[in-house]
């Protein structure tokens, strides 16, 4: 580790005081002049074909200024990943979930928008509907999309090594299911925009989002207009965890009504809408086989996934590959296998949420090594640490570990739990668990097949020399990259924080695909460095050429310049500067030649001195079919130990504490770090033991609210005692990898293996409610009885 | 989500606030914390024309002792406050518990005791607070008064014997006998911010510190379309010597009174099971808090 000013320090964010004081702007707190309301109508009915809509009644009401349906959106189909485009802005021929959109109005306030909605008539010839995954792949269930025949959205089959002889081989191979939940991300802030089309063609989105430039290509095909003419620009954003991370109907038909009337046009998700639109957790079905040899080597790995995509793609291809390809470490493996599902059913569509298709099979697969470590005789956290990777170590489905602090990670929370003292020693009632996991720090590859770059930055100078100001694409949407860019910004240049303002979220910026797959620190963090070197050579140059000194002399840090170490002769430069700048404040002091002295010498010889940086991931992975699903330039990795207590009498569980360490590399922010290891862990927790949204018979939501769909509260988190591990991530900037997501892989196992621990039974259906676990206990007794 | 349009009123008088009601009869609603009635109007569940709010109406907010046999708790007393209450802590247990359970601290500083009686859902936490000390409702109209027994009001779902022209002017809470203890259990998914599967109240007299069981009261709430008392349990319990074993008998008593429904937050199964174990652990916590009794 280097030694360094900014970087690994626990730095207040910068964006801190605007969001403590209510100053900071989010989407909904935008407002122009003449702006029109918007609202959707979405269907009530899960499968239904459409006869007939009649708008004109709601056409005719005052104050409504737009209608919009398919004839006027066109037939464009769009999605997430080129591959399966299965989505129109506006349902033509059919509806497909409760909740699927059919037309948008734009009136002049949202009391006149919303009973325009009631005026539009839309006949329906209802359809059978299929809610259950595994009634969907049954032969003569409801057919969803004729394009996919059996409800079979994507399929999956990989094979490393020769799976079933590996097996055959093994001393021992113990089989687990699992079964989670659909989960909502529950963001604070639902997704909101506004839309302003202007007569120059040009449209502007101010939209809460986590990929501006996603939205901005997606926006620009299905309206039909041409990408430089679009723009997007990312407010304040009040978490995004996945969801967020492809464009909306809601921006979609903003941006279209904008178009069609000429005015600004703005639209909020209601909190049941952000349940209908989803693109949150999947419900997983895992089935697995693990065969290990009598010492505890694991040899081979067989893994079955089925998953319920909702009505709609969106990002469920790379989901369906991450529940395969995420398994291949942190452990080594000689063979696996995976077969993958994700079926349609007329449910809201399912998508990306922190950690991105590998939570669910993660959980079964951390369980089925506690098991296995059980039937063996063995510590759990023996059995992972004789088969843990290193790094340098390469997974067997060719994923590289170019960083990998897992056996770290693990000495650490057995440490700091003091896990020896306390495995198999506490009473009933009271237990303790562990697990482990990793995960991409960024993806290897954009969405779309593309060369592009996936960051791209502009660092811009002051005219005075005192600021930098760093302009990107990328997302802040809570998670802290733009502090994290201001501090590698400052630590390259070598000035104070203070000194380097942020611009992101803008696609006027710079290309950045934003904030999914926890990307930002690595991909973005890579091309503000290269930016800010560039800015720094120019200064040298311009320094070098001025005072006669090789460019070798000159070094930046502290805010200052040294020539050779020392302070050189710099007296014309400081003179001239404060002549230039006569009855100023705060003329340039000191020994040494400052950094504002020395960028207004270049700004003199050169104009605006502006650094550019880009980044994209070398060629990853291997050539088998999907693998570039799961490829990433680094791999952050963590372990967790969990300490549950049982109400043996009504299966309430109290989580007590929680141990997390993460390898992130070099930690750059260390309170951002611990930040998002704690929100992973109470996220993780939500889905374990609560979160579940429910449906009714007919496919309507049950509980579409943050009172019904129940994440943790601060009661229900535990002291969190958070270890950041550090390795050297030569890919990574500064050496710096992930932390935002890999954080949460271990938590909801760990507390199963906890739960099981306390109790002795093995649940493997989410969320454990006290009425799942208590049930299990009982029937567990029950057996024993017999 | 908007709030759909109607008139504000805020009489500075509990008269004007009953002329009122009079006058707008079911056009009317009132408005105290508003933490149920803004919601459903949010979600266009209801949407009453006029709104008639109690924050200025004189001792609405006030609780009073009656020197030795009670307390009058107005009806737009808050939940916070019930909790905090040392008075209610003491001799009427129940009711702080339950104030302290519900919702969670944004809510309990708005919502009400009388918003939460007169809302009358199930799940609600103060009702079979209320329901196992002696409290008496006070209902007025511009012309009438009465007062109503708690285990008289509630009559489903939602549903109590308040007229649409009547308002509940205050609560009395007589003050148990000596050596008396009370307790309240909840069971929801979370710690907090949570809507009972089940909830159970109790309150138990002993003859003394070593004494009989000489009263015995038990209501349970989310398990029937209003809170009911589990009255075989009570009779079992009234003469007995306290015990473990026969606080869980009168647990297994208990779950006979209930005929709860299977929903999303639990099945008909594990509330009744759970009625049997909460009943008999709130009996246990009664009784430690009876012989803690001081005079």
């Amino acid at each position: 580790m280097g030694d360094y000013r900014v970087l690994n320090t626990r730095a207040p964010r910068i964006d801190g005081p605007a969001k403590a004081t209510g100053q900071a702007k989010y989407a909904d707190d935008f407002k122009m002049p003449g702006t029109l309301y918007a609202a959707i109508l979405q269907s009530p009915i899960a499968h239904a074909r459409i006869l007939h809509i009649d708008t004109s009644k709601a056409k005719k009401l005052p104050g409504v200024k737009a209608v919009v349906t398919s004839r006027e959106a066109g037939l464009i189909k769009y999605g997430v990943s080129p591959a399966r485009y299965d989505e129109t802005l506006f349902a033509h021929d059919k509806v497909r979930y409760v909740g699927d959109e059919i037309a948008a109005v734009a009136a002049f306030d949202q009391d006149t928008a919303q009973e325009a909605l009631s005026l539009i008539k839309v006949d329906y010839e209802e359809l059978p509907a299929v809610f259950d995954m595994f009634e969907a792949m049954k032969e003569g269930a409801p057919q969803i999309h004729n394009e996919f025949p059996g409800n079979m959205n994507a399929e999956v089959h990989q094979e490393f090594g020769d799976t079933d002889a590996a097996l055959a081989a093994c001393d021992l191979v113990i089989d687990h299911t699992f079964l989670n939940k659909r989960q909502d991300a529950a963001f604070i802030e639902p997704h909101s925009c506004l839309a302003v089309y202007e007569p120059s063609g040009r449209l502007t989105l101010y939209t809460s989002t986590q990929v501006p430039h996603y939205v901005m290509r997606t926006v620009a095909m299905t309206l039909q207009i041409p990408v430089g003419n679009v723009r997007v620009v990312k407010p304040y954003v009040g978490g995004g965890f996945g969801p967020k991370c492809e464009a909306t109907p809601l921006e979609m038909s903003c941006g279209l009504l904008s178009k069609v009337t000429g005015h600004p046009v703005k639209m909020s998700y209601s909190r049941e809408q952000v349940f209908l639109h989803s693109r949150a957790r999947h419900q997983f079905y895992a089935e697995m086989s693990l065969g290990v040899m009598k010492d505890g080597t694991m040899v081979a790995l067989k893994n079955k996934a089925v998953l319920d995509g909702g009505a709609y793609t969106s990002f469920g291809i790379a989901t369906v590959y991450y529940s395969g390809s995420l398994l291949g470490g942190p452990y080594k493996l000689k063979s696996m296998k995976y077969d993958g599902y994700r079926v349609y059913t007329n449910k809201p569509a399912c998508g990306a949420q922190r950690g991105h298709g590998g939570v669910a099979h993660r959980a079964c697969f951390e369980q089925l090594i506690d098991m296995t470590a059980e039937k063996l005789g063995m510590d759990p956290i023996d059995m992972r640490l004789k088969n843990i990777m290193m790094t340098g170590d390469m997974t067997v489905n060719e994923l590289d570990m170019s960083s990998l602090g897992m056996k770290e990670c693990i000495e650490a929370i057995r440490k700091g739990s003091d896990w020896n003292n306390k495995k198999g020693k506490l009473p009933k009632g009271k237990g303790i668990g562990m697990a482990c996991g990793f995960f991409v720090s960024g993806a290897g590859y954009p969405i779309y097949r593309s060369d592009t770059y996936h960051s791209t930055v502009v660092i811009k100078l002051s005219e005075d020399g005192g600021m930098a100001n760093v302009l990107t694409g990328s997302a802040e949407i809570g998670q802290g990259s733009d502090t994290t860019m201001a501090m590698i910004a400052a630590e390259t240049l070598g000035i104070s924080l203070d000194n380097v303002r942020v611009y992101s979220g803008d696609t006027d910026y710079s290309v950045d695909l934003g904030a999914y797959s926890s990307r930002q620190t690595l991909m973005t963090g890579h091309a503000t460095k290269e930016a800010a070197e560039e800015i720094k050579s120019k200064i040298a140059l311009y320094l070098s050429q001025e005072l006669n000194v090789p460019i070798a002399s000159i070094t930046f840090g502290d805010g200052i310049v040294k020539f050779d170490g020392g302070p050189g002769n710099f007296d014309k430069l400081r003179t001239n500067y404060i002549k230039e700048h006569r009855g100023w404040t705060d003329p340039p002091s000191g020994e040494y030649l400052t950094f504002r002295e020395a960028a207004r010498l270049a700004y003199l010889r050169a104009g605006t001195i502006v650094g550019t940086g880009k980044y994209k991931p070398p060629k990853l992975g291997g050539s088998y079919k999907g693998a570039a699903v799961g490829t990433s330039p680094a791999y952050g990795c963590s372990a967790q130990i969990v300490e549950v207590s049982v109400d043996l009498d009504t299966g309430q569980i109290t989580v007590d504490g929680m141990t997390d360490a993460h390898d992130c590399g070099l930690a750059i922010n260390k309170m951002s770090v611990e930040g998002q290891m704690q929100g992973s862990l109470s996220m993780g927790l939500g889905e374990c033991l609560f979160e579940e949204v429910k449906f009714d018979s007919r496919g309507r939501i049950i509980n579409p609210s943050l009172g019904e769909y129940k994440i943790p509260t601060a009661l229900d988190m535990p002291k969190v005692k958070s270890i950041i591990v550090e390795s050297n991530e030569p890919n990574g900037p500064y050496g710096a990898k992930e932390v935002g997501e890999g954080a949460i892989m271990p938590t909801i196992p760990a507390i199963l293996n906890a739960i099981y621990d306390a109790t002795g039974v093995r649940i493997n259906e989410l969320p454990v409610t006290s009425e799942r676990l208590f049930m299990a206990l009982k029937k567990n007794a029950e057996g024993a009885k017999i | 989500m908007l709030l759909p349009k109607f008139d504000y009123h805020e009489p500075a008088t509990l008269e004007e606030a009953l002329r009122l009601l009079s006058e707008m009869g079911g056009n009317a609603r009132i408005i105290a914390g508003g933490t149920d009635l803004l919601v459903r109007m949010k979600l266009k569940v209801e949407k009453p024309s006029q709104l008639i709010s109690l924050r200025k109406i004189p001792g609405f907010d006030a609780i009073i002792r009656r020197e030795n046999h009670g307390v009058t708790i107005g009806p737009a007393v808050t939940a916070a406050e019930l909790s905090k209450n040392e008075l209610i802590l003491d001799r009427f247990t129940p009711i702080a518990l339950a104030a302290g359970r519900l919702g969670a601290p944004v809510v309990r500083n708005r919502a009400t005791i009388g918003g939460n009686l007169v809302n009358a859902r199930p799940a609600a936490d103060l009702p079979p607070a209320c329901m196992v000390l002696d409290t008496k409702l006070k209902l007025k109209s511009a012309t009438t008064e009465r007062e109503i027994e708690v285990g008289e009001f509630f009559r489903g779902p939602g549903e109590t014997t308040i007229e649409p022209n009547e308002l509940l002017v205050s609560i009395f809470v007589e003050t148990p006998a000596p050596w008396t203890g009370g307790a309240y259990i909840k069971l929801g998914a979370r710690k907090t911010l949570e809507i009972s599967m089940v909830n159970v109240a109790v309150l138990l007299t002993l003859q003394d510190q070593e004494g009989i069981i000489v009263d015995a009261k038990i209501a349970l709430g989310a398990v029937a379309p209003t809170p009911v008392r589990a009255f075989a349990a009570e009779e079992y319990l009234i003469g007995r010597q306290p015990s473990t074993e026969v606080f869980h008998e009168a647990g297994a008593i208990g779950v006979g009174m209930c005929e709860p429904i299977t929903d999303h937050r639990g099945s008909m199964e594990y509330r009744c099971l759970m009625i049997e174990t909460l009943t008999s652990r709130a009996l246990n916590q009664a009784y430690q808090n009876a012989l803690a009794w001081k005079p």
